[in-house]
């Protein structure tokens, strides 16, 4: 147990640092750090000046050590269009966007999965057949589109819903702003966060549905049959429990894509999020901003990943046989 | 297939047999094939039938601008679809908007095609070290979700290039950029099947009589792959261009003197609550329309080659 | 005299194809007496495993009963509603599927599948129904069988894997058990083993069991009577010694040939010609009759149907009775 831990967290190191160079070589070679630090008019002695205080004079592997030295205590630079920390201006934005994916893949996912198990279920129909034709326009339809047909649908026509910001936001300690406790907040999150998770619950409903159908077609649910057990304890108790399982699994690597695509989302409602600092980062070439974002995302998806494996093998009884023999072969 | 024509040729071919039957018989594929086909040709002969051509600038009437679908300009022509703000038709601006579209993402699906080939091809048939490493790089890349990996190669290059020689490159990075998110799939889907032929005795007694790995692998392993890839290429297809909307909706794909569907959407964002719905829609109706074709293909295609694959 | 446990009459069950529809079982009849063991044997394809899901009542489409009735201490099981039939299942009719792996939840621990079982269908607190589950456990043959309740199947070998099976099969006291090739997918060395519990288990509780298979080692070990099975149809029946040793049909001649014995030489190891037919293409009249080595020439026109030969019933134009049965058959109109 313990080696497969280490294991999967030196392979999280391993993307970490690979991210981790990926942005140094960014920052250190892509324009000029020191013109975007004193400008144009500067003259030679304060460009060295400038050049020494970067540290730009010390040998490569030095500065590197140096770059990961600063990541792990948190200086990410200063952006090079708002000349604030990143630092700051990424825990600004972070809530945001963490509250966005999170009710939007609680939309998918409490959604998704009952409606994938009921088309399982009762596959022959009209209802099934309706919803399945609909997950299929659902996967074809870009998440930006379904967020504009909502904003037509729901501001321009209806004008039930904002269409952009939070809304008002409460302050919750020294770095939290929560838009879940007023009033506004919560109808703003609304159209956003199902923009989000609609692509999701159609991705998950299918996949439940396939994973179901095949569990119903394995030897030990006709065996259960062949054992007279009721239908409902049959559907709910085992075939549920073996879809669910690499189900679960699926569903927190999805985790990633919703951030992913939070970004598209936050473009659409001009959500004050992590995305739409990184699109302006794009278009205005700063690169310390865009640098640190690479290496954010690449902790938060080798931190989702492990969690992932965690969580399977507590509860897959085989995985956990498996490492546990693992162990005792090495 | 007879046994005879089976000998004869060294491996079945594909295409024949049964798969045309089965196109015939199923109502729902021959009504997407339909519909893919008409949309490229449509899009493909913008040139030809649009109504006024997109790319010239004499032919927006600002006057004209924002007007709704079906209605006659100051200027006496007939918008059937509507006007942009710029005065420019909707209709026209689609069709070429549409061809855009097409290209990026066909073109993007090729190379990962041919980037994701070569690679499986490579490392299934040579393993060792080589093997290991792209393996590897390959399983950290699927962590990522594309959209991230297309984003950020695209804005890295932005970030690395002035703007003009941007603009210059926007399309080429954009292609390479969806590409690099794609390949993975091919790859792994041809080292697996290389793997599995390359264990075959006709392959090894080719190895050993000592015949080169390129006539190997271009005679006796490639057609078994070509199935496999071809499926994988059209379901790639229509997520190739929805990323590709994507990025342009964003702002980081096609350079707006050459709009593709995601550019236009973005475009009539700005216009939703004045009322002008049709900038926006009219582009996204046929960007979903274009998908849904060819996913709906795509899946009548994996299903009538896939019994095919596991006995070829 | 009390009523067989088991009674299958003219059993006929078609399969839906695109090519049309094909008998899978044709016109099968035989009984099963409390506390006998009829082992069904023949060919892969022969409609073993179809008449003995239709026994059970899970005939899924494209099979379809379409004729003929199954009845089950007398009472007829054939046109039972689902519930009824669920219930059953498991309760009066236990199963024993081939693949130990597969047969058994991996995600569900031994005794919860047992005790599940058992809920279903008795009357139990779970504390009962925990003791028992024990206590069939260790009936089986399963060491520790307390702790074996906690395990999982995968941590569990394949004949013990087998025995849960069996004690699934066995645990709510069933008259009468339909076995699946039960150790086809197990090794040599466990099979006995496995074989050897599903008899004394038969033996204590008086349990009739039809024991579906094609090898003829396991059933020449348990057999109290013995179907031979071709081309969906029974072509022989009767006691095992005398199917054994004195077969009259040629087709069970042929296999009981072809089971090599220790104490002759061979030149050649015995085959039958050619393969059975398939569903599509079953010969006119005899539907052994290309095969058979001993052929009539009405072989290939009137197909025979079960007489008294000897020692045994058998289907085929070599018996002399078989002729005086097919005017019985034919005057009774399609009994």
């Amino acid at each position: 147990m313990a080696t497969f831990v280490l294991q999967r967290l030196s392979q999280a190191l391993f993307v970490l640092l690979a991210a981790a160079l990926a942005s140094f070589v960014l920052l250190r070679y892509v324009g000029d750090p020191v013109n975007n630090m004193v400008g144009q008019a500067a003259s030679l002695a304060d460009r060295e000046a400038m050049r020494h205080a970067l540290g730009l004079d010390q040998p490569v592997i030095l500065q590197f050590a140096q770059l990961l030295r600063d990541v792990a205590t948190g200086d990410l630079g200063v952006s090079y269009r708002f000349g604030i920390p990143v630092s700051k201006l990424l825990m600004e934005r972070l809530p945001a966007t963490l509250e966005l994916s999170v009710c939007a893949m609680l939309i998918a996912t409490l959604l998704g999965v009952p409606l994938g198990v009921w088309t399982a279920l009762h596959r022959h129909s009209v209802v099934s057949h309706i919803v399945l034709a609909a997950s299929l326009i659902g996967v074809a339809l870009p998440t930006f589109l379904i967020g504009i047909i909502l904003i037509l649908v729901f501001s321009v026509w209806l004008g039930w819903l904002p269409s952009f910001g939070r809304g008002t936001t409460v302050a919750l300690g020294h770095s939290w702003t929560t838009g879940l406790l007023t009033v506004s907040g919560l109808k703003a999150l609304v159209l956003p966060s199902l923009t989000l998770g609609l692509f999701q619950m159609t991705l998950i409903m299918r996949l439940v549905r396939a994973e179901m159908l095949e569990v119903l077609r394995t030897d030990y649910i006709k065996f259960a049959r062949a054992r007279g057990l009721p239908e409902a304890t049959i559907n709910y108790d085992h075939a549920l429990r073996n879809t669910l399982i690499p189900v679960i699994t699926v569903i927190g690597l999805q985790f990633g894509n919703i951030f992913a695509f939070s970004i598209v989302v936050e473009t659409v409602f001009q959500w004050p999020g992590l995305g739409l600092l990184v699109i302006q980062s794009i278009q205005f070439a700063d690169v310390p901003l865009l640098a640190s974002y690479l290496v954010l995302i690449a902790m938060g998806f080798a931190l989702i990943n492990l969690a992932v494996d965690l969580l399977y093998v507590a509860i897959d009884p085989r995985v956990r046989a498996d490492t546990m023999l693992a162990r005792t072969a090495s | 297939m007879s046994l005879q024509a089976t000998t004869q040729r060294g491996a079945p071919r594909w295409w024949e047999g049964d798969l045309v039957h089965d196109f015939i018989r199923s109502p729902l594929a021959l009504v997407a094939a339909a519909s893919t086909l008409l949309i490229v040709a449509a899009a493909m002969g913008a040139g030809l039938i649009a109504p006024y051509d997109s790319n010239d600038p004499a032919s927006a009437n600002v006057i004209d601008a924002r007007l709704p679908p079906g209605s006659s300009g100051m200027t006496g022509n007939y918008y059937l679809l509507g006007t942009d703000p710029q005065g420019r038709d909707m209709l026209s601006a689609i069709l070429f908007g549409t061809r855009m579209s097409l290209m990026v993402g066909a073109s993007s699906v090729l190379l990962a095609a041919l980037i994701g080939i070569v690679l499986g091809l490579v490392c299934g048939y040579f393993r060792g070290l080589l093997d290991a490493v792209i393996m590897r790089i390959a399983d950290v890349q699927l962590s990522f979700p594309a959209i991230l990996i297309a984003l950020l190669i695209d804005g890295i290059t932005r970030t690395v290039v002035d703007r003009a020689t941007h603009d210059r490159l926007a399309i080429p990075v954009l292609v390479v950029a969806i590409a690099a998110s794609f390949w993975v799939q091919y790859a792994r889907t041809v080292r697996g099947l290389v793997l599995v032929e390359r264990g075959k005795e006709y392959v090894l007694a080719a190895m050993v009589t000592g015949v080169s790995p390129l006539r190997i692998i271009a005679s006796h392993i490639r057609p078994n792959v070509m199935g496999s890839v071809l499926v994988i290429a059209t379901i790639n297809l229509a997520l190739a261009i929805l990323t590709e909307a994507t990025l342009s909706f964003v702002g980081v794909g096609v350079p707006p003197t050459q709009p593709s569907l995601g550019s236009l959407v973005r475009i009539g964002n700005e216009f939703l609550f004045s009322g002008d719905w049709w900038i926006s829609i009219g582009p996204g109706a046929m960007l979903v329309a274009l998908c849904l074709s060819v996913n709906l293909l795509a899946d009548w295609l994996r299903d009538a080659l896939n019994p095919r694959l596991s006995n070829g | 005299m009390a009523d067989p446990v088991l009674s299958v009459r003219n059993l006929r069950i078609e399969i839906a194809t695109r090519r049309g529809t094909l008998l899978a079982v044709d016109d099968a009849s035989f009984e099963i007496a409390e506390g006998e063991v009829l082992g069904v044997v023949g060919e892969s394809g022969a409609g073993k495993s179809i008449t003995g899901g239709a026994i059970i009542g899970l005939l899924e489409p494209p099979l379809r009963h379409v004729g003929g009735e199954i009845r089950l201490a007398g009472r007829r099981i054939d046109d039972l509603a689902a519930e009824p039939m669920r219930l059953l299942r498991g309760r009066h009719i236990g199963a024993v599927f081939q693949d130990p792996l597969t047969s058994l939840n991996p995600l569900m621990t031994v005794g919860r599948q047992l005790m599940q079982t058992m809920s279903a269908h008795l009357d139990l607190s779970p504390r009962e129904a925990r003791t028992r589950a024990a206590r069939l456990l260790a009936e089986v043959g399963l060491p520790a069988a307390q702790e074996r309740l906690d395990s999982y199947p995968h941590e569990l070998s394949g004949g013990m894997r087998q025995r849960v099976v069996l004690a699934l099969a066995f645990c709510c006291e069933p008259q009468l058990i339909i076995a699946d090739e039960p150790t086809t997918a197990l090794d040599v060395s466990v099979q006995a083993q496995v074989i050897e519990v599903l008899r004394r288990m038969c033996r204590e509780r008086g349990t009739a069991v039809m024991l579906i298979t094609h090898d003829m080692g396991v059933i020449a070990e348990i057999a109290d009577r013995i179907a031979v099975m071709y081309g969906g149809r029974i072509v022989e029946i009767g006691r095992a010694e005398a199917i054994l040793h004195a077969p009259a049909h040629p087709y069970t001649r042929g296999l009981m040939a072809c089971i090599p014995s220790m104490h002759r030489r061979y030149r050649d190891l015995p085959q039958i010609e050619g393969s059975m037919p398939r569903l599509d293409a079953i010969p006119s009249g005899c539907a052994f009759h290309p095969r058979c080595p001993s052929r009539l020439p009405r072989c290939d026109r009137e197909r025979p149907v079960l007489a008294p030969a000897g020692a045994t019933q058998s289907a085929c134009w070599l018996t002399a009775a078989c002729d005086q049965m097919q005017d019985i058959v034919a005057a009774a109109g399609h009994a």
